[in-house]
């Protein structure tokens, strides 16, 4: 039965694949992107990083505990912002220079336990 | 427990259980859109990124993250760039090597699991953020994360192997009659009829009944096993050869290799030395050519031959020398001269003339003077002294002609500036008259004449191919009328440097008629033509996997063919090196 199933569920990874792997318009008014386990919506406002914190149906996930770093692209150079657990799902940080609505960039994110996971933003 | 069915009962075990690591290991991380697993066991493992703009893979190699990273349309490797990865330890910036790479330190890395790194990539103005993720596998299993494939291969292998095998050994024990096997069967008979009474006794049936079946089985299994036949050679076909390890525990080194599905494997290195190069297919309309034979001809304007007039005698020019081939020349230049012979009757005609003339001249000399010295005393008339020295004049002069016409040769000037392309001249060689001595080309001023069987018309694009790929392009200068091998001779002049081509030379004149074709132009060196005799083109498919696709193609011009069919826009197709690529086996 184990490569029956085994099969049936990559098959289903797979093929759910194309659909969520493309970034979204999030609830928040961010971008919704697939980071590993996660989907993260990332807002920018001003100086103000924002990085909420879902499961794979779109679930808010607790962000105490996780740790974030942003780099994102301002004026063509790169730009880290550190990101700390704020309240409920959400991570924010403050950027040193303004940023534009949607900056380019990626997000990485290391959980409680260490493991790590990244989303793209384009 | 050393018998075949064990054995591929183990290797059974084993893929199931690596299948099913596979596939945990596959969703674990939720990764969409992850480069897939490798799937050969001398890959290392490793880690893609693809953005608008650049293509990455990441290696971890002997405590050392190499980075590769190319342009992502053309396969171009990025120089110059700065790369900067967030690391466990903080972000870091790679080092450029040699290799068109870029290396970071990376000790972090012994620890096997899952790493996933942000790669900042500044190359000029261009700025990406790449993800990239790493799968360390522990090193126990380094050599087991190859892959379902090879071990679904492997068990297949070792159960058709064990079949026969088992088969084979029963028929020969029968034959021998073999002790063993009667005892064997004679005891599992008996402790199934046991066991059966004793279920009986019980009235638990066919739990008992499907124990004593096999109980029976594996009994009779084990006394095959432990025959008197030697095993030791079916070692490679036992399921722990599944989890052979790379030899002497080494990194698996990356080669360059056609995966069992077709694609090839080519690593970033070996990409980088084999100078692949893609580019993205486009759809487009582009107007139909058709092939021509044609040929190398000087143009008429800018050429010339040297021809003697009058048949003589060829000397050469003031410097001593003919022009040999390749001499440049220029207009007005002498090249030789030609000294026509004076025949026999001729020289005696002359002579006699000759004589005539020296004999009228005293005469006339004479007479000249007695005039002079009687005019000067009035007994003759001026006028008569003026008519004799007339007389004089002319006759001398008719002497002089004649002397001029026995001794001077006719000399032969280059009509056009050029280089002589043929010359057929030696000291002392008798020309006929009409004869060609040079013919003069401008190797700069070619022109090409094709055999059209479709009438062109002016203003159309053409370009000629050489047989050793090269092309020039030409422009329409005008057709004949008059048919020659039932074909239209069209002439076209070669724009541009025409350096390199002789006159005469064979090419293919492609001419652009008015229809129109749509479907995508690639370069002629992007398509290969495969053993079985099909064109395929390279599709880069990820960062270091290129898939052969069967297109149809037409010809288009001479450097581009048109896809008809087989691949569609949007792709990254290889247009460099893909011969090299097709000898990946």
């Amino acid at each position: 039965m184990i490569p029956f199933r085994a099969a049936l569920f990559s098959s289903l990874v797979l093929l759910a694949a194309p659909v969520c792997a493309h970034e979204t318009a999030g609830k928040y008014g961010g971008r919704v992107s697939d980071a590993g386990p996660y989907h993260v919506e990332l807002v920018t406002k001003g100086q103000t990083v924002d990085v909420y914190l879902l499961d794979g149906s779109e679930k808010p996930v607790p962000a105490a505990g996780f740790k974030a770093t942003a780099i994102l692209v301002v004026d063509g150079k790169p730009a880290r912002v550190a990101l700390a657990p704020a309240d409920a799902n959400r991570l924010t940080g403050q950027a040193q220079v303004p940023l534009n609505a949607a900056p380019k960039g990626a997000v990485q994110l290391t959980a409680p336990d260490g493991a790590t996971a990244s989303g793209k933003f384009n | 427990m050393k018998s075949p069915i064990a054995a591929a009962l183990r290797a059974l075990a084993v893929t199931l259980a690596l299948l099913a690591a596979g596939q945990a290991s596959a969703h674990e991380g939720h990764d969409h859109g992850a480069p897939p697993p490798p799937v050969s066991k001398t890959i290392a493992p490793r880690g893609e990124a693809v953005s608008e703009a650049f293509e990455l893979v990441a290696v971890p190699r002997d405590g050392t993250l190499q980075l590769y990273l190319d342009r992502f349309r053309t396969g171009e490797p990025v120089t110059g760039a700065t790369v900067e990865v967030d690391t466990p330890d903080g972000p870091k910036t790679a080092q450029a090597t040699a290799e068109r790479s870029y290396a970071l330190p990376a000790p972090w890395l012994s620890k096997p699991g899952h790493y996933d790194l942000l790669v900042t990539v500044t190359a000029g103005d261009v700025v990406d953020v790449m993800p990239v993720s790493l799968d360390l596998p522990a090193p126990a299993a380094a050599a087991a994360i190859p892959a379902p494939v090879g071990a679904v291969q492997t068990v297949s292998d070792s159960v058709r192997a064990a079949v026969p095998e088992i088969t084979h050994g029963l028929r020969e024990r029968l034959a021998k009659q073999d002790p063993v096997l009667l005892t064997v069967a004679a005891g599992s008979f008996l402790l199934g009829i046991l066991l059966m009474l004793v279920a009986r006794g019980r009235r638990r049936v066919p739990v008992i009944a499907v124990l004593a079946i096999t109980a029976t089985v594996l009994l009779s299994a084990t006394a095959f096993a432990h025959g008197d036949e030697d095993h030791g050679s079916e070692k490679p076909i036992q399921g722990a050869a599944l989890i052979e390890r790379a030899p002497g525990g080494a990194a698996p080194t990356d080669l360059a290799q056609r995966l069992a599905d077709g694609t090839v494997f080519v690593p970033k290195p070996t990409q980088r030395l084999l100078e692949l190069r893609t580019a993205m297919t486009e759809a487009g309309t582009f107007s139909r050519t058709i092939g021509l034979p044609g040929r190398v001809i000087p143009n008429p304007n800018a050429s010339g031959v040297v021809q003697s007039s009058v048949g003589g005698r060829l000397s050469p020019p003031t410097s001593g020398l003919f022009p040999r081939l390749g001499t440049p020349v220029k207009k007005g230049d002498v090249l030789a001269y030609v000294t026509p012979p004076v025949a026999r009757v001729d020289v005696s005609d002359m002579r006699q003339r000759q004589g005539e003339l020296d004999q009228q001249i005293a005469i006339v000399q004479r007479r000249v003077e007695r005039f002079s010295k009687l005019a000067t005393s009035g007994a003759v008339a001026q006028v008569q002294l003026d008519e004799a020295q007339d007389e004089l004049k002319g006759l001398r002069d008719r002497r002089t002609a004649l002397d001029r016409i026995r001794s001077e040769p006719e000399p032969l000037i280059a009509p056009v500036d050029g280089v002589v392309a043929e010359a057929s001249a030696t000291a002392g060689q008798m020309a006929n008259a009409g004869q060609m001595i040079f013919q003069i080309v401008d190797p700069k001023n070619l022109w090409v004449e094709a055999l059209s069987f479709d009438a062109l018309t002016a203003g159309q694009h053409a370009t000629a191919r050489l047989p050793d790929g090269r092309t020039f392009e030409l422009t329409y200068q005008g057709s004949g009328l008059a048919d020659r091998n039932q074909a239209i001779p069209v002439q076209f002049a070669i724009e541009g440097d025409a350096s390199g081509l002789r006159v005469g030379q064979f090419l293919t004149v492609l001419a652009i008629t008015d229809g129109q074709l749509s479907g995508l132009a690639l370069p002629r060196a992007a398509v290969v033509r495969t053993s079985n005799g099909q064109d395929v083109v390279y599709e880069h498919t990820t960062a270091e996997r290129y898939e052969a696709r069967q297109v149809r193609i037409e010809p288009l011009d001479g450097n581009r063919v048109l896809i008809g069919g087989g691949i569609g826009p949007g792709k990254r197709v290889v247009v460099q090196g893909a011969e090299l690529l097709d000898q990946v086996r």
